[in-house]
């Protein structure tokens, strides 16, 4: 029977329709982190948005995991609860388990370990943890979902993560400038520069704004402060 | 020993009405059967020694391997059931790789310890994780490592047990080679120091003659890490016995199997 004889029952034809499982969402937010010699300051944006809305204005994205270990996070909000209650509970049962408190780099690792085990449905977060290392200087590891680690003195990563890296590689790498030699930042330049790129970021960046939460570890602990964004 | 020996001594998972788990009890006198192991923990590094039972001069006794690396850092003495001490160590090196592959750090001696005491433990009923060992581990281990607290030295007993030591004495001559090291034992004892009390030790309390061939040598040190002696080695740490310790240690109720 050729196709156009077939009869026609309008009532039992199905259209077939794709019901996409949509797992993730894209939450927004920045996080950026220098590191100097004995110190290192790490900020995200304190916005929740998802597409033209904005859930909530004051969203801490920073967790700390140690006295000089801290973990920012930005991507799939959901992700980053479940992910950085895993990271505290693995905490614990290693200092309970070895009698001392994880290290940066043993955390770094672990990390990485963790976000490759779910290599088939990652977590959907940009991931950048903080903190001194055994020699006491101040390190940056910066992930890609499935668990890509590198260690780097200056990261941005995030929503804006593309447009404040440029302006990072320039200001503190003295990248693409003459005569200029890369050398080690203070706090207070590290500090400064990181509230610039923040604002540079929230002029064009809609996912990115309100206000900034920054951490400040040294070897005495981690400090807190707040800078206010734009917040439109 | 044992006056109320009854139907309390065979099952691995009954307490006898004195609360005693005599398997695990006479696990830990199935040690003294076993050869002796000396270590001692010294502020440069740690030395472990055993002697080798050359039962048959037909025998190769290069096979007899008492001293085992478990990783660079970590290096472990074994005396009773050797074929038991396998399935322990292996536990220990997969620990130990386990640790650097998460944590990107070297495992401390410690963790390492406790992380065979839990194997060591783990006999009596058979659950989901498959079958449990039937009866407890005939073997003893001494740890010797480095980490960030520095040489170490732990003994672990059947029962699973560890505490760590300055010196240590497991197997057939313990009881008199533990006395000899309360003797000899300082905090401040060089490694060689060491190396030639414990072999000064193993001599006295061995049945065979001190050779090259029936003692294993190792020293774990924050340079070289884990270190098995050369047979040359043995032999110039051998020659070093008598003429540094002309008057030998009184050795006293050295029990021998």
């Amino acid at each position: 029977m050729s196709l156009a004889l077939r009869p026609s029952f309008p009532d039992y034809e199905s259209v077939s329709k794709h019901n996409n499982f949509n797992p993730y969402s894209d939450n927004g937010g920045s996080v950026v982190a220098i590191a100097g010699d004995d110190f290192v300051v790490v900020g995200a944006d304190t916005r929740l948005s998802a597409g033209f809305s904005i859930y909530t204005r004051e969203q801490s994205k920073l967790f700390p995991l140690s006295a000089n270990t801290v973990l920012g996070c930005s991507g799939c909000w959901c992700d980053t609860l479940t992910l950085t209650r895993i990271l505290k509970s693995r905490m614990q049962m290693y200092q309970q388990e070895h009698n001392k408190t994880m290290s940066t780099t043993a955390c770094a690792q672990m990390l990485s370990i963790i976000l490759y085990y779910k290599r088939f449905f990652p977590y959907y977060i940009s991931n950048m943890l903080v903190g001194l290392d055994d020699e006491g200087k101040g390190c940056v590891y910066s992930y890609d979902p499935v668990g890509h680690c590198e260690r780097r003195t200056f990261r941005a990563s995030g929503s804006a993560g593309a447009l404040l890296q440029p302006l990072l590689d320039n200001q503190i790498g003295k990248k693409n400038m003459l005569n200029a030699k890369e050398e080690p930042v203070s706090k207070e330049a590290a500090l400064s520069i990181l509230k610039d790129v923040f604002i540079s970021a929230a002029e064009r960046d809609i996912y990115t704004g309100d206000s900034i939460l920054i951490n400040i570890i040294t070897k005495d602990g981690t400090t807190e402060e707040t800078f206010q964004l734009r917040r439109d | 020993m044992f006056l109320t020996r009854s139907e309390y001594d065979r099952g691995v998972n009954t307490f006898s009405p004195e609360g005693r788990l005599f398997q695990v009890e006479y696990a830990i006198e199935a040690i003294k059967l076993g050869s002796t192991a000396i270590g001692i923990c010294t502020s440069q590094g740690v030395v472990l020694a055993v002697e080798k039972r050359i039962t048959s001069s037909l025998m190769e006794p290069t096979t007899i391997e008492k001293i085992v690396e478990v990783d660079k850092h970590i290096g472990c003495a074994v005396s009773g059931l050797i074929a038991d001490s396998r399935t322990m160590i292996d536990k220990a090196r997969i620990e130990c790789q386990n640790h650097w592959f998460v944590y990107n750090e070297k495992m401390t001696v410690e963790s390492c310890a406790q992380a065979v005491s839990n194997l060591a433990i783990q006999f009596g009923d058979s659950d989901d994780d498959g079958a449990a060992m039937s009866r407890p581990f005939g073997v003893a281990i001494l740890f010797a490592g480095i980490d960030e607290k520095g040489p170490q030295l732990y003994h672990m007993d059947p029962s699973g047990t560890f505490v760590q030591f300055d010196a240590k004495a497991i197997g057939s001559g313990s009881e008199g080679a533990q006395q000899s090291l309360q003797e000899v034992y300082h905090k401040s004892m060089t490694l060689e120091e060491a190396t030639t009390s414990a072999l000064t030790i193993l001599k006295q309390v061995m049945e065979e003659k001190l050779n090259s061939s029936n003692v294993e040598v190792m020293t774990m040190t924050p340079n070289k890490l884990f270190h098995m002696f050369t047979k040359e080695q043995v032999e110039e740490v051998i020659g070093r016995l008598s003429v540094e310790h002309p008057v030998s240690l009184n050795v006293g109720g050295s029990q021998k199997v």
